[in-house]
This record gives structure tokens, sequence and C-alpha cells, in this order.
């Protein structure tokens, strides 16, 4: 039983294990790094100022990241939400320019119902009729987009037709912080609560991580995949009602493309494709770097053409260190169980 | 009114479409029995776990739980009432930590807030770890596991759920020699803790060691129930296989040729270490071990699937260096996969297109294939090993586990091969096919091929091999002349802590 | 004769099908005939000027240019594999082209192949990647690529336009010979060389095997990654010559140019019959259901419907052709 013990020790030195296991320390990191060298380059980059607009520009990235964590977990993916928030944020907006009483709460909640129900249809499509996910949500995407363009009639909403109350909504500020900081941090919680402490929470996990296992165990897996797409329908819905009033126009092409960032956030953050694992901390670390790379690119005066190659290439690059480092922990988990 | 039985079942049957699973099975389990269950490969053990575990609902029958009439319509009735089960291929979540993989769907939650008690749940875990007398982490990922150790885990599992029927399926089989000790004593400490365990092995010491009593199934039908003591070993292979063993084994008539196959100092880390044997034409090589002894490894190495660190491969005295599948079958090595359905053949596809597909370059002029040529090929071929289907359009999920081998088979033989290898060719087959599986193999090597038979059935390794390989955690462990060798002998050295040195020949 | 075999052969194997109309017509692509039927009737029943030769045949210049990406699409997608970066490979190449000709002053004919090769190139990246990362699936790593090359179109030409090409180059997306639309001939030609190639040819049972089982086809001797990387490195190509025939038509390009066509072809491969689990598929089909999605999108156009509820349909039609054939097993089932 030499060989063993020696690889047990292998992994217990092996640095790469160790950063294996603490990869959103990693990443935490490279973010520490990235600061520093923005802020060299660029001393108004740390402002307390900068840094509240930049958690602002962030937070909603953060919440529709969350939802897209859990639809990753089950081993899916939507493609649909850029689609869903321009659909949910239209109709809201011609709700508020049609009366601009309405109590802002009563707008986050019709928004959040429209994403909801949304969701619900690509959960259907998923969980009872068994399409791709890939598939049904590109589909999707194509009708909720068609539709935003069908109830605006190609019309914008634009800032004079909305009413101050609601421009209020992600643009007020509650004990100095923005609305949206307050919003993302309390749903990071729920979230936080929700994975780790209920049964449901826990059972995405299992589903994503073993299907024929989870059924075994009886757990309901069309139930789970269903909940996880409303739950991802409802956050966009709830973004796309934010996003209007924050950027206090509604259009037709509105978050167009959007759904890659928050894919990306989420596999930057260790968010792995083929399901079963994703940690919070980590889509948190992840949806923040794309933030700071937003903010901090026009501040050192980087083209905003270069925006986009510069996101695709990080990416890329993201993912492929981390399959490169995944695969060589487990050739020594390998040795290990091998000796 | 008490029952002596935990668990009875009378006259329980199972039919699928077009064939029957299990037919009037008779079963008796006591409070803390060690009962064994065994059957060839295809004998209806599995059917009959997945009726008892609510997998599968039984056609006719009826099942009796402490002298109750019970029904189970999902797997989770079953577990409610006490039955679990640990399979051969650990269904575990691989991404999730040990204490999670034990309490999955039966967490402990505060009593106030109904929340996951972690705390609670970890404490449990390692008490449970800890009582089967293990000391891992419980926090620990479960996919950086051993085999053993993922399988302690699947037993805590199995007590967590307060379970008084532990049924086993084939748990040694991936375990080493100590490993299993260790697994005998864990057994044999919950039935003194009065659980019923119901185990099924390929392995005869384990029902030895283990069960007072055995119950042998064959062909889907029930055969008898034995205590261990009354039954010989002869009569009870011949309860699993319905006929004296050497009955079904064609007579050897070949003389081996020349070397063809030379395999040197073979060592792949982590997998098998210096392995080397050669193979004559016309000479049937047995290989055998546990498995996870590395024989697939090598037979996959052999063929190009997976590269190898060091030592050589020749071929007829040429050095040869197999980049890929396609690069091994070109130098007339051929590789017959071990899960047929997965690696060997593509179901959903014609008799035809499967035996043609590794010799398509044969049949094609600048890439276009000759329709004609190919349907002769098919044919030609799937007669010679006769697969039994009316036309060579039948899709290959309509056939039989024989004739579905005898596909994969006829496969091969449309290359030009030297050299064989059979990688467990008898695997979910049935009796009648398994002989006719046997009289090809016995054919090719009258033919003039090299053939590697590969098997963790003693009995066919006997029957069929002129030379015999036991491998070992990846090393060869004895290398017989299959002349007076028995049983015993192979078990001793796949098991064995020392290393049987019998070099004859 | 096979039959007076029997005599002396106990199993013979059946080398002929006996002929069966159910076989006939039991066919996909029937139902996709009469779809297409539907939406020419339609078509004519909402504008006069729909259902006639001419406009018909100049009705295939607006739509066909992307439908020729369709053919490799459906090949990756028997081989259960996805590539949705096509579309931004399209604008990469013809940015590429554009800004060869027009900034650094190259012939024509050489931007034109530094056209197919930025295309071949990146159809070839992605295949790599695909390969050598196997547990990144195609989806991370084409969705990854579809941003990359999209900003590397940007980071070439900002928001700029560039266009000014030869008079000839106009050709392409407006040519025709004998009659006949250049760029109809050109699918044509590209439907006939595919069918050929996915359904007579060693390359294409191929292709076919790994879509059916990947492992078994590795194990057969199919050198299932070299097949994949040939196969991304063919749409790469052919969105490239998507590039030069919409350059042409639109006489112009933009970095924006052919957002979201991987969606249409997908769709169109899929109503096509090419199953999306992998493994089935036939040109015949892709060609009508191209063919149903192109004039459907010419038919709205000529009523001047929003191009939105082209959108609609398109998605529709697409999650449709994915979900009978589901819900048809669901049905047997019970």
């Amino acid at each position: 039983m030499e060989i063993k013990t020696e690889n047990l020790d292998l992994e217990k030195k092996n640095p790469l294990a160790l950063f294996y296991q603490f990869r959103e320390l990693g990443l935490f990191f490279f973010i520490v790094i990235l600061c520093i060298g923005v802020q060299l380059r660029n001393p108004s980059f740390l402002t307390g100022e900068n840094i509240l607009d930049m958690a602002t520009n962030t937070s909603i990235l953060v919440i529709l990241a969350l939802g897209m964590m859990i639809v990753l977990i089950t081993r899916g993916i939507d493609l649909s939400i850029g689609a869903v928030i321009a659909l949910s944020g239209m109709l809201t907006a011609q709700l508020v320019a049609a009366n601009p009483t309405v109590n802002p709460f009563l707008c986050l909640l019709i928004g959040t119902i429209i994403g909801a129900l949304c969701g619900m249809v690509i959960g259907l499509l998923v969980a009872k009729v068994g399409l791709l996910p890939i598939i049904a949500t590109l589909a999707l995407m194509n009708i909720f987009r068609g539709l935003t363009f069908l109830v605006s009639d190609g019309e914008w909403v634009s800032s004079y037709q909305m009413s101050e109350s609601f421009v209020e909504i992600a643009t007020g500020t509650f004990l100095g912080l923005n609305h949206l900081i307050w919003i993302a941090v309390i749903f990071c919680l729920v979230f936080f609560y929700f994975l780790n402490y209920t049964r449901t929470g826990r059972q995405i996990y299992a589903v994503g991580s073993n299907p024929q296992s989870a059924a075994v165990s009886g757990i309901k897996q069309g139930r789970i995949l269903f909940l996880v797409y409303t739950i991802m329908g409802g956050l966009s819905g709830l973004c796309g009602v934010l996003w209007v009033s924050k950027f206090a126009s509604a259009q037709g092409d509105t978050a167009s493309g959007y759904e890659l960032t928050v894919i990306a956030a989420c596999i930057l953050g260790g968010v792995s494709i083929a399901g079963g694992s994703g940690k919070l901390a980590g889509v948190l670390l992840g949806a923040i770097l794309l933030g700071i790379l937003n903010n901090a690119l026009p501040l050192l005066n980087v083209s905003p053409f270069w925006q986009n190659g510069i996101q695709g290439f990080i990416i890329l690059l993201a993912v492929i260190v981390n399959a490169i480092v995944k695969r060589r922990v487990e050739r020594i988990h390998l040795l290990r169980r091998a000796g | 009114m008490t029952n002596e039985f935990v668990l009875e079942m009378k006259g329980i049957s199972k039919a699928f479409p077009g064939v029957k699973a299990l037919n009037d099975m008779q079963f008796q389990l006591k409070k803390g029995e060690i009962h064994a269950l065994m059957g060839e490969n295809g004998a209806g053990k599995s059917t009959f776990i997945k009726i008892i575990t609510g997998v599968h609902q039984p056609t006719e029958g009826e099942m009796l739980l402490v002298g109750e009439k019970v029904s189970f319509q999902n797997p989770k009735q079953a577990q409610q009432h006490g039955i679990a089960a640990i399979y051969q291929h650990v269904t575990s979540y691989p991404d999730l930590s040990v204490t999670e993989n034990i309490f999955m769907n039966h967490e402990i939650r505060h009593q106030v807030w109904k929340t996951l008690n972690w705390r609670e749940m970890h404490k449990q875990a390692r008490q449970l770890l800890r009582e089967l007398g293990s000391s891992l982490d419980p926090k620990a990922q479960m996919n950086t596991l051993s085999v053993a150790q993922q399988q302690i885990v699947e037993i805590a599992k199995a007590i967590s759920t307060k379970a008084k029927i532990i049924i086993m399926d084939e748990p040694t089989a991936a375990l080493t020699a100590r490993e299993s000790e260790e697994l005998y004593r864990i057994t044999e400490k919950l039935r003194d803790e009065g659980t019923s365990i119901i185990f099924i092995s390929h392995r005869f010491e384990d029902m030895y060691r283990l069960a007072s009593r055995v119950t042998v199934l064959r062909d889907s039908n029930y055969i008898g129930t034995w205590d261990v003591e009354d039954i010989s070993n002869e009569k009870l292979i011949v309860a699993m296989v319905g006929r004296e063993i050497n009955q079904i084994f064609p007579d050897k008539k070949t003389s081996a040729g020349e070397t063809v196959l030379e395999v040197k100092n073979l060592c792949k880390l982590g997998e098998f270490e210096d392995i080397s044997f050669s193979i004559k034409s016309g000479e049937i090589l047995g290989m055998t071990g546990l498995v996870g002894a590395g024989r697939t490894e090598v037979c996959q190495a052999i063929f190009g699937i997976t590269a190898f660190d060091k030592g050589e491969i020749l071929l007829s005295g040429r050095s040869i260096r197999n980049k890929n599948p396609q690069a091994a079958m070109n130098n007339g090595i051929g590789y017959l996969a071990e899960d047929r359905l997965d690696q060997g053949l593509l179901v959903d596809w014609s008799i035809e297109k499967n035996i043609t597909l590794a010799n398509l370059s044969d049949l094609s002029s600048f890439t276009w294939i000759h329709r004609d040529k190919e349907k002769r090929q098919a044919k030609e071929f799937g007669e010679k090993v006769h697969i039994k289907a009316t036309s060579i359009f039948d899709s290959v999920n309509s056939l039989s586990g024989g004739n579905q081998q005898k596909v994969a088979v006829a496969k091969l033989l449309t290359k030009e091969l030297k050299v064989i290898l059979l990688d467990e060719p008898t695997k979910g087959v049935d009796i009648g096919a398994k002989a006719a599986i046997y009289e090809i193999v016995q054919q090719l090597a009258e033919a003039g091929y090299a053939v590697l038979f590969v098997s963790s059935e003693m009995p066919e390794i006997l029957g069929m091999s002129d030379r015999i390989l036991v491998l070992k955690e990846g090393r060869i462990a004895a290398d017989f002349v299959n002349r007076g060798i028995t049983q015993e002998m192979i078990l001793e050295a796949a098991m064995g802590e020392e290393q049987v040195q019998e070099k004859s020949g | 004769m096979e039959q007076k075999k029997q005599t002396y052969q106990p199993r013979t194997l059946e080398t002929n099908l006996p002929f069966s109309w159910k076989r006939l017509f039991f066919q996909w692509e029937w139902m996709l005939l009469l779809i297409l039927i539907a939406v020419l009737l339609l078509g004519s029943y909402v504008s006069p000027y729909f259902l006639n030769y001419p406009s018909l045949r100049d009705g295939t210049m607006v739509f066909l240019d992307k439908a020729l990406i369709v053919f490799p699409m459906a090949m990756i997608m028997i081989m259960r594999d996805i590539d949705i970066s096509v579309g931004s490979t399209v604008a990469l190449s013809s940015v590429v082209m554009a800004t060869l000709y027009t900034s650094a002053g190259l012939p024509m004919e050489v931007a034109i192949i530094a056209c197919l090769a930025t295309g071949a190139i990146c159809g070839l990246i992605n295949g790599l990647l695909i390969v050598k990362f196997k547990e990144l699936s195609a989806v991370i790593v084409t969705l990854g690529t579809m941003i990359l090359y999209r900003g590397i179109a940007y980071i070439i030409l900002e928001d700029q336009a560039a266009g000014g090409f030869p008079e000839w180059f106009g050709f392409f997306g407006w040519g025709y010979v004998f009659g006949i639309p250049f760029l109809l001939i050109v699918f044509a030609a590209l439907a006939l060389l595919f069918g050929i190639v996915l359904h007579k040819t060693t390359f294409g049972r191929k292709v076919f095997a790994i879509g059916n089982n990947p492992t078994a086809s590795r194990f057969s001797g199919i050198k299932v990654d070299k097949v994949k990387v040939i196969v991304f490195m063919l749409a790469g190509l052919l969105a490239a010559v998507t590039a030069i025939f919409l350059t042409s038509r639109m006489g112009s390009t933009r970095p924006n140019i052919a957002t979201m066509y991987e969606l249409d072809i997908i769709a169109m491969a899929a109503l096509g019959g090419v199953s999306t689990a992998g493994g089935k598929g036939r040109v015949l089909g892709v060609v009508i259901a191209v063919f149903i999605i192109g004039y459907l999108q010419y038919g709205l156009g000529l009523i001047n419907l929003p191009s939105q509820i082209f959108l609609i349909i398109v998605g529709a039609l697409l999650i449709l052709s994915v979900a009978i054939p589901k819900l048809g097993g669901m049905m047997k089932r019970k």
C-alpha cells in the first residue's frame, strides 16, 4: 500500500488541488490584482463614489446570475432571459405610462409575475415535454422578443412618460445605498438560505449531480426543473422592471444579448455547465468581475468597441483554464483512488 | 402474531414486452440473516431487486413484509418500509459531500425553523461512519473517494434510513481482498444488530464466508433455496448453470502456432504495471481477476483507446504503437468491448450498418459506399456467426443480448485481424447464447486468430483457455498453463495477499 | 437466388426489404411538403404578387444566403452538438473582407479568399476547442466564440460601415445564370453535394455513427475528433460563403450584420427533421424546411407585416417541430 499513502500526501501538498478547492479565493485574488492595476492607471477608480456606482450597475447582473446558476446546476441553460427582461420591462412601462399613479411595488410584482409566467412556459417545455433547454429557450427568446415588439408596436416608452415614483425604484437610495444594491443583497441572502438550508435547494443540486440516482431517491425531477425555470423567469421579470426604471426607457431591444453576460458571470464563477456544482460566492465574484471590467475599461480609455472582444476572450480563457485545472485535480483523485 | 420472515415473496413474476424477466419467484428472508442470491448474469437477479425496491412493479404474485401484504409503486415507498439497496455501480451524487449523500431526501431539519440542520447531519454522519469503522471526513466531496470508501458511504446511507432489509448487489466486485474483508466485517455487524441482508455476489467465497442460506435463480426462474452448509460447490454450480459445466464448452482441437502478439512491461500509472504476456496464433489466452484489477484497461491500452506510459507491444515480432483504434485495427488487432451497448454497438442502427461500420473503407471507392457490397458483406458475416434475425435491416435493439454480441463479433470479423481481444464477451448473455459464443471463440482460434479472452467467470475461463493470466491490482499475479488448474487456485491468485509465482510450460 | 439458400442454410438474413406503402408515406418530408404548399397557398391568398415564377425565384435571394450554413449545421446537430457562433462568424468574415479591400487596398479577389480563410479558421478554432475540452460542451465554446468573433468585428470596424466594392462583386447577390439567381444555383449545388456526402459516403456514415453513439464509433475505428473538427470547419467556411453573398447583396457591411442567424438556421434544421438529440436527419427535409421558413419570411415582407411576427413564427415552428415527435412518443407510451 505504498503507492496509496504516497498519493495521499501528493494530494495534500498539491497546490493545484488546494487552488481548485478554494477556487473562489483564486477569483477573488484575481479581482484584487485587477483592481490594483486599474487603480494605478486611473486613481479615480477606487473612490467611494465609483465603487457605489459599480455596485449599482452590477446589481441586476448579480440577481440574474443567481437564477442562471440554479438553471445551470440542473444541467440546463436559459437563453431567453434578455427577451423576458424586455417583455416585462415594456409591459410595466406601458402600464406606468397609462396610469402614472400606480404603486411602484405593484409594478415590481407585476413584472415578476409576467417573468414567472414566461419561465413557466419554458419549465413546461423542458420538464414535461422534454425539450432540450437550449432549443426551447432559443425558440422562446424569439417569441418573447417578437411579443415585445408587437405590444410596443416598435415604439419606445421614454423617461418623460414615466412617473417619478417609478424611476425612483432604481435610482432612489436607502441608508445611502441604491435600492438596486439592497435588492441584490436581499436576493443573495435569500438564495444562500434557499440553496444551503432547504430541502428543495439541495434537491436542485441532486438533480444536476446525478439525475438517475435522484429518481431512485424519490426526488421529483420534473417539479425541480419547472421550479428552476420559473424562478429564473420571475427574476428576469423583476429585473425587467428594474432595468427600465434604471435606464428610464423601454425599448424592443432592451437587454438584447444580456443572457450571454449572465451566463458568462456564472461560468467565471465556477458553475459547471455539466451540472451539479456551483457556489453562490463564486457566482457573486464572477458577476463582480464583469462589473469591474465594464466600469474599468472606459476608465482606462479602452474603446467601447473593444469591450465585446475582451469579454469574449476572458470568458473563453476562464473556462479553459478552469477545465485544465479541473483535469489535473481529477487526475490526482484518480491516482489516489487507484492506489 | 409474530412472523418468522421479514420479507416473503410468493409467486412473483415480471414480464416486459416480449420478455419474461422473472418467473414465479419464491423468497423468504429471516430477521437478522444474510441471504445470498446467486445466479448468472441475466438470471433475473436485478429484476428481482428492482421489484423489492419498488423500481419495477410485479405483474403477478404477492410480496409480504413482516406478514403484511405490500406493493410499492415507487422507490420512495420501499424506502419508507425500511428497504435499502446498495448497487454494484455506486449511485452517488459525485459533486456533493459525504453527509449529503448519506442524508439525501431524508435530511435532518431544525424542529422549529424547518431548515436543514447541517451540524447535526455532519455529526450523525461522522457517528455512522465511525460505527462502520471508517474515519472518513463527512464534508469530503464524494468524487474524491475510492470505490471502497464510496461503498461504505452507501452502507451508512442505508443505515441512516433505518433500513431493516439491506440489499447488496455485488458489493465486493470492485474491492481488493482487504477491502472485502472490511465489508464482511461490517455486514456481519449489521446482521448481529438484527438487519436482514440480501447479498448478491458472483464470488463463492463471499457466500461461504457470510451467508447462512442461498437462493439460486437461473434463466429468470426460481431454482431453489438451500442452507449453505448443506449444498456442495458442484451442486450449486449445477443449480446456477443448469448442466454440468464442461458440457457447454467446445472441445479444444487446436495447436498453437507462432507467437503473434507480445506485450512487454506495459505500464500505466494508477491503472496497471509491468504487464507482460504473449499469445500464439490459434491460442486462447484467458485473462481474469476481480473487477477493477485492470483487465479492461490493459485491453484498451493495447487497442489504442488510451495511451500507456511505458512498455512495448510487438506484433509478429514488429514493434507497434497504436495511436487510436483505427491504427490498431489496421495493424490487425481487434477489440470486443465489455460494454456492448455503450461501446460496442449503435443500437438504433440496423444489423447491416453495425457489421460494416469498421470496414467502410473496403466497401467504398473514393468514400462512396457501395450498398450492394455492403449488404453482401453484412449477410455473409451475419450468417457466419448465426445471428437470429429475419433480415439484415433489423435494428440491433430488437435482438437478444446474445445476438447483439454476435453482431459485435461479426463487425470484428470484417477486418483482417490477427489478434482479437474479447472483453467479457458473455456478459449479460443467456446460457444458450453463451454456448454459441464459446463455439465462435473456439472457431476463431481454429481459424488462426490469437485470442485474448477476458472474463470474470471462472468456469468459462477454465473451460475455454489454453493458458490463464490472473491480474490483481493492475499486476499479473499468476500465469497458469490450463492443466489441472482449479477455481480455488485462480481465486487465491486474484485475491490473495501474496503473489503466486507458478510459471510453467 | 437468395430464397433457395434457405433449404441448406438454416439461418439466412434477408437483404431485400419488401415494398411497403407505410414506409414510403410515413416520412417527415411529406409533412413538410404539405406545410410548404400551405405556405405558398397562404402567400397567394394574402398577396397577389406572391405566387408566380419571377416572384418565387427572386424571393429566394432574400433568404437563401443564410440557408447555406444549414447543411453543416445539420451535420453538427446530427453529431449532438450545436454551433451558435455562425452569425458572428458571418459578420467577422464579412468585416475582414471589406476592411482588406477598402482600408488595406488589396484586390477584391484576395479579400474574398481572406474572407473564406477567416471563416474556416473561426470554425477550426470552435472545432479544436470542442474536441480538446470535451467537458466544456459545444454550447459554452460557441457561446464564447460568438461573443469573441463579433467582438473582433467591432474592434476592426467599430461602428462604421464599409462598402464601395467593385461592380462585379454585386454578381454574388444579384446575378443570374441562365435566368436563375446565382445564389439559388449555389444552394442547389451545395444541397446536392451535402446530400451525397451525408447519405452516400463514408464520411456521412461516420457523422451519423458519431451522433448515435460516440464511444462505440471511436471503438469501431472512427476518428471522432477529426470528423468533428472538419464539420465545424465546414460550418465556418460556409458562414464565410454566406458573408460573401450577404455583403454583395447589401453593398456594404457592418459589424452587426447576421445577428441571430444561428437561430433561423437551427430552426431550419430542426424543422427539417434533424433530431436535436442527435443521430437523425436528412438533407431533403432540411431543404424543404429552408423554403418553408424562407417563403414565410418573404411573404410576410410582401404584405408589410412587421418582421417581429416572423420572429414569433420561427420560434413557434422550432418548438413545434421538436415537440411533436416527443409528444407523439409520450402518447405511444401511454
